[in-house]
């Protein structure tokens, strides 16, 4: 069975007529990274909401079409402060509250605990109280903490916002990973220039549809780029005016580069 | 002329856990500059001593000629504008407007200038579309723009900001830029931690870094993102202009996006094969 398969789903907020999601068709294997991209406003946030069946059964609103998800999925919000359970009084704590409440034995839990933390490189951090960590710590705490329900899928928005460069790197090397050990993976960012290496397919969202799914190639094309998201690398060979296709990373563009 | 902002070797401690220590710098009016450093660095603690809700242990902050040490955040917020990493937490009127406006009134102006400040606020972020509805009704990233704009609109002589642009896409992260670009025009001191360092290339000139509480380079940005080795050990690496101008040995090493396309396009000069 697959992770995750939405079929033509449309959704609306609460008091609303205008859908946050108009007919979005996607299917993400066990393995797979899909990249969510778009402006703000454009439905990733909301598309990640329904997969996580927190719309709209948490949000409230109205869903049309069909989502089908395995039985353990995990989401990280783009606020990870909101995301602390409140329960716990060192980061150990927090990241086993999610297994505890699976009801897994003791040493189970530890273990995936344990595990979670050395994957993050939060080891250090295990004793901390979370409300004293910086908005970087806290946001590999909760990774941590849905990593250690050993999820299959794994629905994440903007994981990386507040993180330091070599920090988000380590996260998105991470997310490839756990995608070869096969887990399937949802990713909504704006760090377009990380999406070439870390994405198996990019999933364009405009106005709450899907304008577009392809391969990362997808941020090199002028169509995206006319919409801001065309890569960095991308964006100057184009306003350079040298002839497409453009390259899509640093990479890339020394191979093309005489 | 005296600086907007100086720190005269600041230090600050969380109970037994020191923050900064002995960190000094200058910065003049309309100068834009990025505070760098991975997590935990120190960053926060500077931005939260600059708009006077820390007190140093040892040195001072002073703004113009004020020490901050003796002042009130609110007496503060006549010369310090100040956006933190959790920006929902500034938000607390009942439309985007009223938020905004709230700064200018509590400084006493006279009504037509609050409301000149706060149209200008609102559309140099073009919030203006925004203006009548709920902080809350808006996605994250239009309510982080909304208590930008409140910062803003005080007008200070100091501006800082802890993580602008995180979560917004390039759209706004541009609006941000040009914003802030405008108010460092009109005289007012900028003061950035950021770890977008593609953006802070296109919006900033200078660099200073901490590390470990410690200042440990204050240098142009561009040199500083240009070099790997030492934005490394930072936990830093070079933004992705940066890295092409390096990779391909840009002549003069452009960090913008615009300078390198420019670049590019006369060193190609339409060579074949591009």
């Amino acid at each position: 069975m697959t992770p995750l398969a939405l079929e033509e789903v449309t959704f609306w907020y609460p008091a609303t007529e205008t859908p946050a999601l108009r007919d979005v068709a996607l299917e993400v294997a066990a393995g797979e990274i899909v990249a969510l991209v778009g402006k703000v406003g454009a439905g990733a946030s909301t598309l990640l909401l329904v997969a996580a069946d927190l719309a709209p059964r948490v949000t409230g609103g109205r869903l049309a079409g069909a989502v089908r998800r395995r039985a353990r999925s995990g989401i990280v919000l783009p606020t990870p402060w909101t995301q602390l359970s409140g329960m716990a009084f060192t980061v150990w704590d927090e990241v086993a509250f999610g297994p505890a409440n699976l009801g897994w034995p003791g040493h189970e839990i530890a273990r995936h605990v344990d595990h979670a933390l050395e994957r993050l490189e939060i080891v250090s951090l295990a004793a901390r109280d979370p409300v004293t960590l910086s908005g970087g710590e806290l946001q590999r705490v909760i990774v941590a903490g849905l990593l250690a329900m050993d999820p299959d899928l794994m629905l994440l928005d903007e994981p990386t916002a507040e993180l330091d460069p070599a920090g988000a790197r380590s996260v998105w090397r991470l997310l490839r990973l756990l995608a070869g050990e096969g887990k399937a993976i949802v990713v909504a960012t704006s760090e377009l220039d990380a999406v070439p290496d870390v994405a198996d397919q990019v999933v364009w969202l405009d106005d709450g549809a899907v304008r577009a799914i392809g391969t990362p190639q997808l941020l090199a094309e002028d169509a995206a780029c006319d919409d801001g998201l065309g890569t960095t690398v991308a964006r100057i060979w184009r306003a350079a005016g040298l002839a497409p296709p453009y390259p899509l990373t640093v990479a890339d563009a020394v191979r093309r580069w005489p | 002329m005296s600086a907007a902002l100086r720190l005269d070797g600041v230090g600050f401690s969380y109970g037994a856990v020191a923050a900064l220590c002995d960190v000094s710098f200058d910065v003049a009016a309309g100068e834009r500059v990025a505070l760098l450093g991975r997590n935990g660095a120190g960053k926060t603690t500077l931005v939260r001593l600059v708009a006077g809700l820390l007190h140093p242990n040892a040195g001072t902050v002073w703004v113009g000629d004020w020490d901050t040490g003796g002042r009130a955040p609110e007496e503060l917020a006549r010369r310090v504008g100040s956006l933190f990493q959790h920006a929902d937490q500034q938000l607390f009127a009942r439309t985007v407007r009223e938020d905004v406006s709230f700064g200018p009134r509590a400084l006493g102006l006279p009504a037509h200038e609050v409301r000149r400040r706060t149209e200008e606020a609102l559309e140099a972020l073009a919030l203006g579309g925004h203006a009548t509805q709920h902080p809350y009704d808006l996605p994250p990233a239009l309510r982080k723009l909304a208590a930008l704009a409140g910062a803003l609109a005080l007008e200070p002589i100091v501006l800082v900001l802890d993580e602008p642009t995180a979560g917004l896409d390039r759209a706004l992260r541009a609006q941000v830029a040009d914003a802030l670009r405008e108010h460092a025009e009109r005289g007012a001191a900028l003061l950035v931690v950021t770890h977008d360092l593609a953006f802070a290339a296109e919006t900033l000139d200078r660099g200073i870094v901490l590390d470990g509480g410690r200042l440990a380079y204050d240098e142009p940005l561009a040199a500083l993102l240009t070099s790997a080795e030492r934005l490394k050990p930072l936990g830093l690496v070079p933004p992705t202009v940066a890295a092409l101008s390096v990779a391909l040995d840009l002549p003069g090493r452009p960090v913008r996006e615009r300078d390198a396309a420019h670049t590019l396009a006369r060193v190609a000069g339409g060579g074949p094969g591009l």
